[in-house]
């Protein structure tokens, strides 16, 4: 699968955009203060505030950027492509090997919000990946043409609590796997 | 030298597009993302929500206040940057040609297209325009037209812009500034514009 980056990330006009999705560059300051602002404000409110906005979001791009590469046909590929998209977007390394349509279990070695994370505010006591939660469910709902709040993904080990790597844990809402 | 942004927005486009072996982008000091502008419009618009009319003015305020707090330590640290002192120290003459440079980097950025100053009255008072503001555009699509201008996030920025180069020294100089949107987009208004003061308290 060839995706030429140099074309799909460009200026149309004064827009930046990703295959044509506007897109804004943000750094970890201020990704990390609104993280910390909503938990703060709203507690767990506020953290499933930030889980739904990146899965809606990531919802709706990934529709769009795989009815763009109609030949990216098999699970393997989109999620593959899904990969791609997190590490290009500068979100970090995410791989997808033991997931399906049913759930699983996804694991990242390394991410914007935990490298963000701990630079501004050090370890956490709790899990603190709810964007990656909010983004896995995202894209997995569009890969598999589910509707959003389909999976429901909880975060079993978090970097920002010293775990040697963030896992998520994929289910179908409601509590179980699908299998 | 006048401010070449392009120079600037080029170079950002570029570096963008530069990730180390962690999936992360280095680039001007700070760690950047590139996501959806749709994302911060959902916890922004959401968050005013559920603060509800009660808290509506602490809800504005912490928004505006994580912006300012980020544009703050983030454009010091791409002042502080090698990129910086590269590319865009040459083009600067006075302290104030700071600004066009800021600017120049925020809309490569994608914040808020084209964006002009108006006026620059050194330590007093900065007013610029944003033709393209992604806030102003997302609240309109999400929830239509607005009693009271939206673009927090570039509230914030705008006065993090005078605080660094007006205020006392980083990181002291923080909320020295704050700033209004008496236009926005998503009041109506053809475009945003921002007016930065010294904060009255």
């Amino acid at each position: 699968m060839f995706i030429d980056w140099q074309d799909k990330l460009k200026r149309i006009g004064n827009r930046v955009v990703l295959f044509d999705i506007p897109i804004a560059m943000h750094c970890h300051h201020y990704n990390i203060n609104l993280h910390k602002m909503l938990e703060d404000s709203l507690g767990l409110e506020g953290v499933r505030l930030i889980y739904n906005a990146a899965e809606e979001s990531n919802h709706t791009a990934f529709k769009i950027m795989l009815e763009e590469y109609p030949l990216i046909r098999s699970d393997k590929s989109k999620l593959e492509f899904a990969a791609s998209i997190y590490q290009h977007c500068g979100l970090g390394v995410i791989n997808f090997q033991d997931v399906g349509p049913n759930g699983g279990r996804i694991i990242s070695p390394s991410s914007h919000h935990v490298t963000g994370w701990l630079a501004k505010h050090g370890l956490r006591k709790t899990p603190g990946c709810h964007f990656t939660r909010g983004w896995i469910a995202g894209a997995l709902e569009a890969i598999y043409d589910l509707p959003v709040g389909y999976f429901e993904v909880r975060e079993m080990n978090c970097k920002m609590m010293r775990d040697p790597v963030c896992e998520f844990d994929v289910r179908l809402k409601g509590g179980r796997h699908g299998d | 030298m006048a401010i070449d942004s392009l120079k600037i927005m080029r170079a950002i486009m570029e570096g963008s597009k530069i990730r180390d072996e962690k999936g992360i982008i280095p680039l001007f000091g700070v760690y950047l993302s590139l996501y959806f502008t749709s994302y911060y419009n959902i916890v922004s618009f959401d968050f005013l929500s559920r603060m509800g009319k009660r808290r509506a003015e602490e809800a504005e305020k912490l928004l505006i206040g994580a912006a300012q707090e980020c544009g703050y330590s983030t454009f010091h640290g791409i002042r502080q940057s090698w990129e910086w002192e590269e590319l865009v120290q040459p083009m600067l003459e006075t302290v104030d040609d700071q600004i066009e440079g800021f600017l120049a980097v925020a809309t490569a950025f994608g914040w808020g297209g084209e964006i002009e100053v108006i006026d620059l009255i050194p330590g007093n008072r900065l007013h610029f325009r944003v033709h393209e503001s992604y806030e102003s555009a997302g609240y309109l699509k999400r929830l239509g037209i607005a009693e009271v201008g939206k673009c927090y996030m570039l509230r914030g920025v705008a006065a993090a812009f005078m605080d660094l180069l007006y205020g006392d020294a980083y990181p002291d100089g923080c909320f020295t500034f704050s700033a209004i949107e008496p236009f926005c987009r998503a009041k109506g208004d053809t475009f945003c514009e921002f007016i930065a003061e010294k904060s009255s308290t």
